[in-house]
């Protein structure tokens, strides 16, 4: 069989403000917009890319933070293959709530194993000087947390961006091939989704 | 719809036992209650269900018995219990959290103290129900006959011993195991241990009972019936995915976010209408749709000729349907916005709206006192005023920042916004700050050029829009259903694609309803759409048709690319900026013509447009007849779609 695009649901959570979507923005667009207005409701933006000859097309879902609009937020977390826990590193208080979005994540996403389940943290504004949030303890975080791979990140000057989700895009591959080797066939149903276009091609 | 309470039998065992005598209590001997053994598909949660023969099919049953009987296992929310396990609360964002805290149920205890079961002469007493969820193991027995003995995780309640005299145990057991895991317990061969893979769909279940207005199990107590019914359009969608095979693989995820959203948002139809089951209406035909023509905006001049010398506004109704027709000329907004919003009375004089500035600007001011003079230490033990204060700031920074009024760093607009919204939050401490607020206020403060007005505006408009911000979000849910109404009305091929595709209850236009376009037009624009809104004409909720108006444009383009549920979303975001706000108008006020030349209304529309006052005899509208149109294709699937009471027919 020929090789397939596969499409990869990623989410971006985080505190309002830590710029989730002006990392979306640049990571699609490669533009940085200083007039971007605050996220209302949920968006996404699709990109085309190539990871270890695998063609993906990464879809990028951006919601709204606000405590509010949790419940019209929550059931998109549903299908992601992978979820960006963002915080900013001039702003301590969104680190602490890494691992509340964290909770929310599992909780809501149907995730099924959630010890093996592919997050990535980003720390965003790294091109601010005034940080409150260290590298140490934010890579000490990810690691007591379950050993997540961490980029600091800047949306404003493009650091570390594109990096991020090619990481991203790695560890749901790698957890594919995993998965689809040790789940017996069937309880494949149950499996959330299935993804053949990945396995052929591995 | 999406709404629809989703009650599909996956498994069905007739004759298995109960042997209420081996229970301790001792009643006679000779009592065996038969009945059947169900596994039950409740909107994605799976429910193994037990009734005795003689209980009649009541629908009220399937789920949760009345509050009296204690024979249902009934899911009631617990607050704080287990919460602390779960989640350590950190400092002040312990509110931010508290849904996550919360959303943990136990058994409500049996109100008679009795026990699980009530051991009544009363067949109907031996129903019971639970989620597969709660099931922690199954011990199978045999005994010339095989026998199950069902444990829930919660030690406290115990299911009764079910008996398969006529077999069928394994084929229950099959069942099963297409939902949860089965496997021998490594102390106990005849013991199957459940684990339950899918975990995280029935904690979102339960979270519906949180909400306790769209709570399904709310809905289904209060109109089995029509619950039930909507349920069928979900078995023939079920069936519809099936014969889909492996499309149905990628399907599932944007599908299973809408089944979600479809829980959250629907269900007001069946609590808000007075008579119970379907208001069965042919599709109608709507007829032509006129052709309608805007209007210049209202000039000074115009406005002048309507303002007697003591400054009383005189022949409003013209004046409005002016502005109505054509907006308003930019220079006389910041008067005519401020009766527009109702902060001045039409029939106010000059002098009386001299005064009323005076109190009002007293009274502004004293509530921006109170925040201002908030200590450091003081907000520090004042979580909410510094979440609000926090979201504020990073709102203001990200709102309308291209625009003159608020662009660059040091831009006295920007203090403004700050400053109205911060007094917004001790005018209404409840609500406090919620984002799109600021949004909402924008444009006012642009257009009033001053403070005290510009708040005492927004709070009028604030008046109009306050329940999208509330906490249940009761307006979005109102309007997202009222558009469903209309949009089915207006274009029930349109809606029924969209329901095909898993959206029909319009999620999609969250953000335009949430902030009434203001992130879809540009800021002029906006202005324009605003003013001829406020006129409150030319009929009531005349955004809804703006909605509808902008549909009717888009539809080609979903329809022809047969878009699904991500890419509706994806477009529909995307339309923002590119909008032509007078074609939208014009088309808007075309379709309110349309709909009120058509003689047989359904009355659910009637009421949204709130065209019924309008009756010239003043008394309502006759409620339309039920006239089957059984002729045309197809009608019986559009009854079967529709949760809601008025069932429209092609
Ligand atoms: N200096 C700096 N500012 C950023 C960066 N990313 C975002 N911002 C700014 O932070 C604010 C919030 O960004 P936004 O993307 O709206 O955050 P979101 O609420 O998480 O989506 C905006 O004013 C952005 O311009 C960054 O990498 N560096
Ligand atoms: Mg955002």
């Amino acid at each position: 069989m020929t090789t397939k695009t596969s499409l990869l649901k990623v989410i971006l959570l985080g505190d309002g403000g830590v710029g989730k979507s002006s990392i979306m923005n640049r990571y699609v667009t490669n533009k940085f917009d200083a007039h971007l207005f605050h996220t209302i409701g949920v968006e996404f933006l699709n990109k085309d890319l190539e990871v270890d000859h695998h063609q993906v097309t990464l879809q990028i879902w951006d919601t709204a933070g606000q405590e509010r609009f949790r419940s019209l937020r929550t059931p998109f977390y549903r299908g992601s293959d992978c979820c960006l826990l963002t915080f900013s590193v001039d702003d301590n208080q969104s680190f602490l709530n890494l691992g509340n979005w964290k909770k929310e994540f599992i909780y809501y996403a149907d995730v099924k194993e959630p010890e093996k389940f592919p997050f990535v943290v980003l720390g965003n504004k790294v091109d601010v000087t005034e940080r409150q949030v260290s590298t140490e303890e934010a890579q000490r975080w990810c690691q007591e947390n379950g050993d997540y791979p961490y980029y600091e990140t800047s949306a404003k000057d493009a650091t570390n961006v594109a990096v991020a989700f090619e990481e991203a895009v790695r560890r749901v591959l790698a957890m594919d091939e995993r998965t689809d080797h040790l789940i017996p066939t069937d309880t494949v149903k149950l499996h959330r989704k299935p993804r053949s276009a990945v396995a052929c091609c591995s | 719809m999406a709404a629809d309470s989703v009650y599909k039998v996956i498994f069905e065992h007739e004759g298995v036992f109960i042997h209420p005598s081996s229970d301790e209590d001792g009643i006679e001997q000779d009592l065996l209650v038969s009945g059947s053994l169900r596994i039950i598909d409740k909107d994605g949660e799976i429910f193994v269900e037990y009734k005795p023969l003689e209980d009649a099919v009541d629908p009220s049953n399937m789920l949760c018995a009345g509050k009296d009987s204690s024979s249902v296992v009934e899911w009631t929310q617990c607050p704080g219990d287990k919460s602390h396990q779960m989640i350590e609360t950190q400092q002040s964002y312990e509110t931010e959290w508290d849904m996550i805290n919360t959303v943990s149920f136990r058994k409500r205890p049996c109100p008679n103290g009795e026990g699980f079961l009530n051991h009544s002469h009363e067949r109907s007493r031996w129903t019971l129900t639970f989620s597969v969820c709660e099931l922690k193991s199954i011990t199978v027995k045999e005994e010339g006959w095989t026998f199950l003995l069902c444990k829930l995780k919660e030690a406290t309640t115990t299911i009764p011993a079910l008996h398969f005299h006529h077999g069928g145990s394994n084929e229950f057991l099959d069942s099963l195991r297409h939902f949860v895991l089965l496997t021998e317990s490594p102390d106990d061969t005849t013991c199957l241990l459940v684990t339950s893979p899918n975990k995280a769909l029935s904690q979102s279940f339960e979270n519906l009972l949180d909400d306790n207005s769209f709570g399904l199990v709310h809905k289904f107590k209060k109109d089995p019936y029509v619950t039930t019914l909507g349920g069928f359009s979900k078995v023939t969608n079920y069936i519809y995915d099936a014969l889909r095979g492996t499309e149905e693989q990628h399907q599932r995820p944007p599908q299973e976010v809408a089944d979600l959203l479809g829980e959250i948002i629907p269900g007001l139809e069946i609590n808000q209408q007075e008579e119970p089951g379907f208001e069965v209406i042919t599709r109608i035909d709507l007829g032509m749709r006129p052709q309608v023509t805007r209007r210049h905006p209202l000039s000074a001049e115009d406005w002048t000729k309507h303002q007697h010398p003591e400054g009383r506004m005189v022949n409003v109704p013209h004046l409005k349907h002016s502005i109505f027709k054509g907006g308003l000329c930019h220079a006389v907004r910041k008067e005519a916005w401020k009766f527009l919003l109702g902060y001045f009375p039409w029939e106010s004089t000059l002098e009386e709206r001299k005064a009323l500035q005076r109190n009002k600007t007293d009274e502004y001011f004293r509530m921006k006192l109170q925040w201002k003079s908030v200590s450091e230490e003081q907000e520090r033990r004042n979580s909410r005023l510094r979440d609000y204060r926090s979201l504020i700031e990073k709102d203001v920074n990200r709102t309308d920042r291209t625009n003159r009024f608020y662009e660059g760093i040091d831009n006295p607009g920007l203090a403004l916004l700050h400053d109205i919204l911060m007094t917004y939050c001790m005018y209404d401490f409840d609500l406090g700050y919620v984002q799109g607020m600021s949004d909402l206020l924008s444009p006012i403060l642009y257009v009033m050029e001053n403070e005290v007005d510009a708040f005492w505006c927004f709070v009028s408009f604030m008046d109009q829009m306050h329940q999208n911000f509330e906490e249940q979000m009761q307006g979005m849910k109102t309007q997202l259903i009222q558009l469903s109404t209309l949009l089915r009305l207006l274009d029930l091929a349109f809606w029924n694609y969209l329901e095909s595709q898993d959206s029909g209850y319009l999620y999609f236009c969250f953000r335009w309803l949430l902030i009434r376009f203001k992130r879809e037009l540009s800021f002029q624009d906006v202005l324009r759409l605003w003013e001829v809104m406020w006129t409150g004409l030319p009929c009531q909720n005349f955004h809804l048709l703006v909605c509808c108006a902008i549909l009717d444009s888009e539809k080609q383009k979903i329809v022809e690319e047969n878009y699904g549920f991500n890419e509706i979303l994806k477009h529909i975001n995307e339309l923002s900026m590119k909008l032509d706000i007078e074609e939208i108008l014009q088309k808007a006020e075309s379709l309110c013509l349309q709909i009120k030349t058509c003689k047989d209304l359904p009355h659910s529309v009637s009421v949204i447009l709130g065209l019924d006052t309008l009756d010239p005899c003043g008394s309502p509208a006759p409620r339309p007849t039920q006239c089957l149109d059984t002729c045309c294709k197809g009608h019986l699937r559009e009854t079967s779609h529709n949760s809601c009471k008025v069932a429209f027919m092609s």
